[in-house]
């Protein structure tokens, strides 16, 4: 069919970018998970599958699985959170759409680590927060805190698809939707989020899996029990100089994760069908 | 229709993988919009910090003691800054357009193709995702280097858009796989090439997606510090590195004069691509004539 | 349609996925097997005669920087700028392992920043030019102590940037109890608000001086005990910080393991300085410095020997010293300026007996630097 490899061949600057830029480094750190380090600290090719065996350690094991944890929370309110803010300027922003969303937007531009160190002035023990509320509630270095350290960051990665996806949606559908199923919470559930589900998705893939490498928020906001994957790794490549054992936990936490967004996107590949069809 | 009624219904959600909440189709929505009033608050308080203490007098992060614009002539005389801002903002264009251009390609591949190897173009395209900053960084490094490619602005510029292109993708792919492919048969239909059909009939059904990603992509690059510290060369270093590097020894109010200046430009250039065509003479605004709006 | 999406997705996938995915992991593989036992992106092995080069001190281009953030009078440079009429293009880092990952990739910077280990690391790699102390100003100002110094036989690749020591930094308004030991790090009555540094020479290192053996020992039983001591503490700490400076300014901690530069910038940051105190320790006190080197690729050295003589220049130094608030090991002018600077508390000083007393972190070699890494990734893990 011509129209498939017309729309085939659109695959091809992307996939063969992503082949020798991607690809190839990916392959690279396959063969050091394997390799060992000198006396130096420096990272040597070999054949020492035994990083494998220490990655599932129970300890280590421990930390993907909170890490999982706080990235699902994260996704799970960024979700609560962000589709009411998107779906009141779709719906409702009217003239001031636009602006609404770039408000969404700006705080993005402003550096990272510049706004979470403002997060650290501001519910810091003698930060503004316990100055205001004249209390001594510990906000830092608590589970609450990287969790609301990392929806804050990913907040935009969720809003703009499910903006994009609900902005798409024909408002008449919603009309047909209230005549047809009467309250207004029957007709979001019945026509309103089944159609805007693709956006759901693509926010959730884009605040999941970076929100579970993410080491930031558990360094600067995080207790030493909060530690994270991404703070592991981290410190193998940092710290521990032992690049092969950083390259071992990180293909097993890859791997983990892409295993169940494979699934995730099937099945809901297949709703999404059964939708438009 | 009664929805006042139900204004205060209880917010009992079908427990999914992934909980949906209950926004309502209010035709008041006074609800939604202390909500999202609130949501705005939480969101720029700390920018809000950020802005009020680049002003500070003092060095203090506690106490405002006064207005004063030094930190600001701080940040403008030293070259290495200025430079390193320079920098960035050329980066994060560059990959911007490409990263943006290849990425609605290979959504677009995804979303109508069905050829036998679009399923693990489908998982290569996430894997970028899943990789933690610092193996993209240390990986690019050793690619780089074994190919002897001289670290540069250019070897940033690549490693950034080769874990841009996912972030493009996931979100163009979203609102391209809403659109109704039977728009694009109809214009086939009457005559257009694939290519006129691709370029008249679904890249502006696609655009706000597009835009959307772009945006993205700008502010991730722009903000980017792991991957791009262990992708360039010797000066200039893009701004997030030096910012990632000076933060160990405290926030100084530079730094926040820094990130206020950012947000400055952003603003700015977002309330221009808003404003001008309206200036100009246009009756939409401007991300309305990119929105491709019908006759809104 | 369902159909076709299943097939891509699922059967299709499957199958491709299990063939792409073997030939990437096979090339990976054979990649890593093909190369066994070649250091990962060393693409710059020099010999000892390479780093013998005489260099000849005199302006031969811009001055190509690398060193940490923030830790130079950015007014010195511009000082060197204009007295010899060159550029200086400064890079940063964030760690020492990421600085070595930069120098492995071939990048030539012509003055860098190593701490001693770092140092030491690279005068055996043969990575460092020899710097002639004879040819020199000044060099008769750095302490005697940093003449043979452990990490660089006879100070011939290096010259002493800064030095430091660990120490606890507390708030004396808000803690009691503090007896002068390490201990007081999980006992002193500090609201539970302690931060040990996320650093595991120096926290593995404390243990091993609370419990009274070698700051560096690999003993296994010895180091099973440190491990075990600090698996003991970590439920009293409220975090693991190397950002002393926020963390104390914020009033995160009120008890913070932290170096004693870190003090000065503190007080110069909060409205009551004389609140924020250094303790140093009875049962040791670890002490380290940074240092200048110049890569043996550097392709102006002469003008990175320019430039170190021209931070040891007294009045210089004694600016420099002021600005970073890090004491530098030079006679008069720098001494003098950090003497200045803690007058009121002068515990925070690095003062000479210190050096003598003190005890150094050295580089620890295969299974011994293996058993440190994984008592403290595992510390941390669990």
């Amino acid at each position: 069919m011509s129209e498939n490899r017309f729309a085939a061949g659109f695959l091809v600057p992307g996939g063969l970018w992503l082949l020798l830029l991607f690809v190839v480094p990916l392959g690279i750190l396959l063969a050091i998970s394997f390799g060992t380090t000198d006396d130096l600290g420096n990272a040597l090719y070999g054949w020492y599958p035994e990083n494998y065996e220490r990655v599932f350690d129970s300890i280590y094991i421990e930390v993907l699985a909170r890490s999982v944890g706080y990235a699902l929370a994260t996704v799970a309110l960024c979700a609560l959170v962000g589709y009411p803010v998107a779906y009141y300027i779709a719906v409702f922003g009217g003239r001031w759409k636009n602006v609404l969303i770039a408000l969404v937007v700006l705080p993005f531009f402003v550096n990272y680590l510049v706004r979470t160190y403002a997060w650290i002035a501001m519910l810091g023990d003698e930060g503004l927060v316990n100055g205001i509320l004249g209390d001594d509630i510990q906000f830092l270095n608590t589970p609450w805190a990287v969790i609301g350290g990392l929806t804050y960051g990913y907040m935009a990665f969720m809003i703009l698809p499910v903006y994009a996806a609900l902005d798409r949606m024909d408002p008449a559908l919603r009309e047909a939707g209230k005549d047809l199923y009467g309250g207004p919470w029957q007709t979001f559930r019945n026509v309103t989020l089944p159609h805007t589900r693709q956006g759901l998705l693509a926010g959730t893939v884009l605040v999941f899996l970076p929100a579970v490498g993410d080491f930031v928020a558990a360094q600067l906001l995080g207790g030493p029990d909060e530690y994270m994957v991404g703070n592991l790794i981290q410190q193998q490549f940092l710290a521990a100089d032992n690049w092969p054992f950083g390259a071992a936990l990180t293909v097993v936490m890859m791997t983990f994760l892409l295993i169940w967004m494979v699934l995730y996107l099937r099945s809901a590949a297949r709703e999404a069908r059964e939708v438009a069809a | 229709m009664s929805s006042l009624a139900q204004a205060d219904a209880p917010a009992a959600a079908p427990a999914r993988r992934v909980a949906a909440k209950p926004p309502r189709d209010f035709d008041r929505p006074r609800f939604l919009r202390v909500f999202v009033g609130l949501f705005f608050v939480v969101m720029f308080a700390p920018i809000a910090l950020v802005v009020l203490f680049s002003f500070n007098a003092s060095r203090s992060l506690q106490n405002f003691d006064g207005f004063s614009l030094r930190w600001y002539e701080r940040f403008f005389e030293s070259e290495t800054l200025r430079s390193s801002l320079l920098a960035s903002i050329e980066i994060a264009l560059i990959t911007m357009v490409v990263a943006t251009a290849l990425g609605t390609l290979l959504a677009y591949g995804l979303v109508r193709a069905r050829v036998r190897w679009s399923g693990a173009m489908n998982v290569l395209m996430l894997v970028p995702l899943v990789t933690p900053e610092i193996v993209a960084g240390t990986s690019a490094l050793l690619l780089f280097t074994q190919v002897g490619l001289e670290l540069s602005l250019t070897t940033i510029v690549l490693g950034h858009i080769t874990f841009s292109i996912s972030y493009v993708t996931v979100v163009v792919r979203a609102r391209l796989a809403a659109l109704d492919a039977d728009v694009e048969h109809a214009a086939m239909d009457l005559g257009a090439t694939r290519w006129k059909t691709f370029a008249l009939i679904t890249l502006p059904a696609l655009w706000p997606a597009i835009l959307a990603a772009g945006l993205l992509v700008f502010a991730l690059s722009f903000d980017d510090f792991v991957l791009s510290f262990f992708t360039t060369g010797e000066s200039p270093q893009p701004l997030p590195v030096r910012i990632w590097a000076a933060i160990r020894f405290g926030v100084t109010p530079t730094i926040n004069a820094i990130g206020t200046f950012m947000l400055a430009i952003s603003a700015v250039t977002i309330g221009l691509a808003i404003a001008l065509p309206r200036l100009l003479g246009r009756r939409e605004s401007g991300l309305g004539v990119l929105l491709g709006r019908e006759g809104a | 349609m369902l159909r076709d999406i299943d097939d891509l997705l699922g059967r299709d996938l499957d199958r491709r996925i299990g063939r792409r995915g073997l030939l990437k992991g096979g090339a990976g593989l054979a990649l890593g097997i093909g190369l066994a036992g070649c250091g990962v992106g060393s693409g710059n092995d020099a010999s000892k005669e390479d780093t013998q080069k005489a260099i000849k001190k005199k302006v031969d281009g811009d001055l190509v920087y690398f060193n940490w953030a923030e830790y130079i009078d950015p007014a010195l440079l511009k000082k060197f700028e204009k007295r010899y009429g060159v550029k200086v293009r400064e890079s940063n880092f964030d760690s020492m392992p990421s600085m070595m990952a930069k120098l492995r990739a071939g990048i030539a910077y012509d003055v860098i920043f190593p701490s001693a280990e770092f140092a030491q690391r690279l005068i055996e790699g043969n990575q460092l030019l020899r710097i002639d102390r004879d040819k020199l100003a000044n060099t008769d100002l750095v302490y005697t102590q940093f003449d043979q110094p452990w990490y660089d036989k006879g100070s011939a690749h290096t010259t002493p940037y800064t030095m430091y020591a660990t120490g606890l930094g507390y708030r004396a308004d808000k803690v009691s109890g503090m007896t002068g030991s390490w201990r007081d790090l999980g006992e002193a009555d500090s609201g539970g608000k302690n931060f040990m540094l996320d650093d595991f020479q120096e926290g593995i290192g404390m243990a091993n001086l609370v419990n009274g053996f070698e700051l560096n020992t690999t003993d296994t039983d010895e180091l099973a005990q440190s491990t075990d001591y600090l698996l003991d503490l970590k439920p009293k700490l409220r975090g693991l910080s190397s950002d002393t400076i926020t963390s104390m300014t914020s009033g995160n901690a009120w008890i913070q393991h932290l170096w004693n530069g870190d003090i000065v910038n503190i007080r110069n940051q909060v409205d009551d300085p004389e609140n924020y105190k250094f303790q140093k320790n009875e049962e040791g006190i670890p002490v380290g410095s940074d240092t200048f080197a110049i890569p043996v690729n550097a392709k102006h050295p002469g003008t990175a020997l320019l430039f170190i003589e021209f931070m040891l220049e007294p009045d210089n130094a004694a600016q420099n010293v002021e600005w970073i608030g890090y004491p530098m090991p030079y006679e008069e002018g720098a001494t003098e300026a950090f003497a200045g600077l803690v007058k009121t508390d002068p515990e925070i000083n690095v003062t000479v007996e210190d050096l003598d007393n003190g005890q150094e972190f050295e580089n620890l070699r295969a299974e011994g630097r293996v058993a440190w890494d994984k008592a403290w990734t595992e510390f941390k893990a669990s």
